[in-house]
């Protein structure tokens, strides 16, 4: 190897490091401070003290009811949209840029836009209050843009001769999104519904004013219930004394994620290709 | 199957709709008093078999709630101003502000001419003011913070005279700020600070006027910088809700106020 290539291979290694060591780092802070109050106890006792002392499991039931409700909307309604801008809205068009510029926009709002658009409209207009209910909507709300987007380019991403061969069959237009078009997307479908559930679960400015702080196991989708990512900034921020549970609901939280992620790599790898 | 888990759904929505909310209390606002009002609320919980919803968000958020009916009672870490004489103010406990230094730092006494002169700019080194030869680091509070308020109000300047070096928003945050950086001042909640101080946070409180600040000199109505806590609310109470005022402001309830260093108001 010429001496130039190796001295670009060693830089970029170096920048690899460089963004792997505060990773490294950070997970260790939050063991280091986190550790030692987590336990299978810490899962399954409901909070006290403000979250000074007990667990989080009615934080998990809450963030759990407040996922199931956002997926529940977002979903349908996205992969809806994006059926339609695949379907509908040609590539390339003057509209599909406009509509895709808007979403892209969306996409980029930040999240107490939708936080606070949230506390107006679902719990004071249509007084839901403070509840999982108003906390779920907003969150949809917030990780349609995403959902819409990744859904169209996994649509728009199976090949024109499909198309053609299901006109040529004669296949209804109905039977050609339900048999052929959206299983054939599926994976790339899955992966937008899962990095949405990685936003949703991250998210914290969102369920600040609308699902709100409420230790409490919620009785329904109108009770207010706090999700674990409040549950950390509230610990951290403003309880005296929160920050070892406020490190150990992290440790918690990232688990989580890295569990989900780790599923859906093993659910899509025999999925793709084997698709019918 | 989706179509049966959306009806699961649907069902769940209309019956959770159908639960009757009446004997619950929502409690919005300071975030100085939600962690101990969450406490207390826990303990009201038990007791009375009443739910008793804490959210936080500021002072501000707490006055807004309680206005539009949103919250029963809104938290607010100050006195009501004069437009805001719609609202019944039930004082619950009281709160100094401390100012703060890093316990690295030699500082350990400063006029208010001194505070105001670092805090609009015009002493910009620790070394004429008994401290190292390094520049001052200002933490300041954000815009709608009651601490940021009365400390303003205090010291007689404008929000606009102020040139922070950084403006936090939490009691936590002007704590973390002021542990990690040996040249910085700030203020925050006594309660927090003394509790911080305490746990080893490398924080030194610093008295005010010549007077320590420590709760006792606030429960002696010594301390210049204190503050009310209350909860406020709009028209009548309900029954719960007086009864949830007369359980937070019974002596019995002292031990939990101390627990997050504040004071209970004596009745």
């Amino acid at each position: 190897m010429r001496w130039p290539d190796r001295l670009a291979g060693m830089i970029g290694g170096l920048l690899l490091l460089a963004v792997l060591v505060p990773m490294g780092l950070m997970l260790w802070s939050l063991l280091e401070q986190g550790a030692g109050v987590l336990s299978m106890d810490f899962l399954l006792e409901d909070p006290r003290q403000a979250g000074r002392a007990g667990g989080i499991a009615a934080l998990l039931v809450s963030t759990g009811w407040i996922l199931a409700v956002c997926l529940l909307v977002a979903v349908p309604v996205g992969l809806g949209c994006a059926l339609y801008l695949s379907e509908q809205v040609p590539a390339g068009t003057r509209r599909a840029q406009w509509l895709g510029g808007v979403l892209d926009m969306l996409a980029a709002v930040p999240s107490i836009v939708y936080g606070l658009f949230g506390y107006q409209f679902f719990a004071i207009s249509l007084g839901l209050g403070f509840s999982i209910l108003s906390g779920a909507l907003a969150l949809a709300l917030m990780v349609l843009p995403l959902m819409i987007r990744s859904a169209e380019q996994a649509l728009r991403g199976v090949p024109m001769s499909y198309r053609q061969a299901s006109e040529a069959l004669s296949i209804s237009r109905w039977g050609w999104v339900r048999r052929i078009l959206v299983p054939q997307a599926a994976p790339g479908i899955a992966v937008g519904i899962i990095l949405s559930i990685g936003r949703a679960l991250a998210e914290t400015a969102v369920l600040l004013f609308t699902a709100g702080y409420v230790l409490r196991q919620p009785d329904s989708l109108l009770d207010s219930g706090r999700a674990l990512s409040v549950h950390i900034y509230d610990l951290a921020m403003n309880v005296p004394g929160g920050m070892p549970r406020a490190a150990a609901t992290g440790l918690v939280l990232v688990a989580i994620l890295v569990i989900l992620n780790l599923l859906v790599r093993r659910w899509l790898r025999p999925a793709q290709g084997a698709w019918q | 199957m989706l179509g049966k888990t959306l009806k699961g759904f649907l069902l769940v929505w209309l019956l959770s709709g159908c639960q009757p909310a009446e004997d619950k209390l929502v409690i919005t606002g300071s975030s100085t008093i939600s962690p101990l009002m969450a406490e207390l609320a826990e303990q009201f919980e038990a007791q009375s078999g009443i739910q008793v919803d804490v959210q936080s968000g500021g002072s501000g958020r707490g006055i807004s709630d309680a206005r539009q009916g949103l919250a029963d009672f809104g938290m607010v870490s100050r006195a009501l101003k004069t437009d805001e004489q719609d609202l019944t103010a039930h004082l619950i406990g009281r709160d100094g502000i401390a100012m703060i230094v890093n316990a690295a730092n030699p500082v350990t006494a400063l006029s208010n001419a001194e505070i105001v002169a670092i805090y609009t700019g015009e002493q910009q080194n620790w070394s004429s003011l008994g401290g190292n030869d390094a520049a001052i680091t200002v933490v300041h509070k954000a815009d709608g913070r009651s601490t940021q308020e009365l400390f303003l109000a205090h010291f007689g300047l404008n929000n606009d005279q102020v040139q922070p070096d950084m403006v936090i928003g939490e009691n936590q945050q002007g704590i973390k700020a002021v542990a990690n950086d040996v040249n910085a001042i700030g203020y925050v909640s006594i309660g927090t600070a003394i509790y911080e101080a305490d746990a080893g946070a490398p924080l030194r409180l610093l008295p005010l006027s010549g007077v320590p600040a420590t709760l006792e000199s606030v429960d002696q109505g010594r301390y210049p910088l204190s503050r009310e806590l209350n909860l406020v609310s709009q028209g009548e109470l309900s029954e719960t809700a007086s009864q949830l005022l007369d359980f937070m402001t019974d002596p019995d309830r002292a031990a939990t106020y101390h627990d997050y260093y504040f004071l209970p108001v004596s009745r």
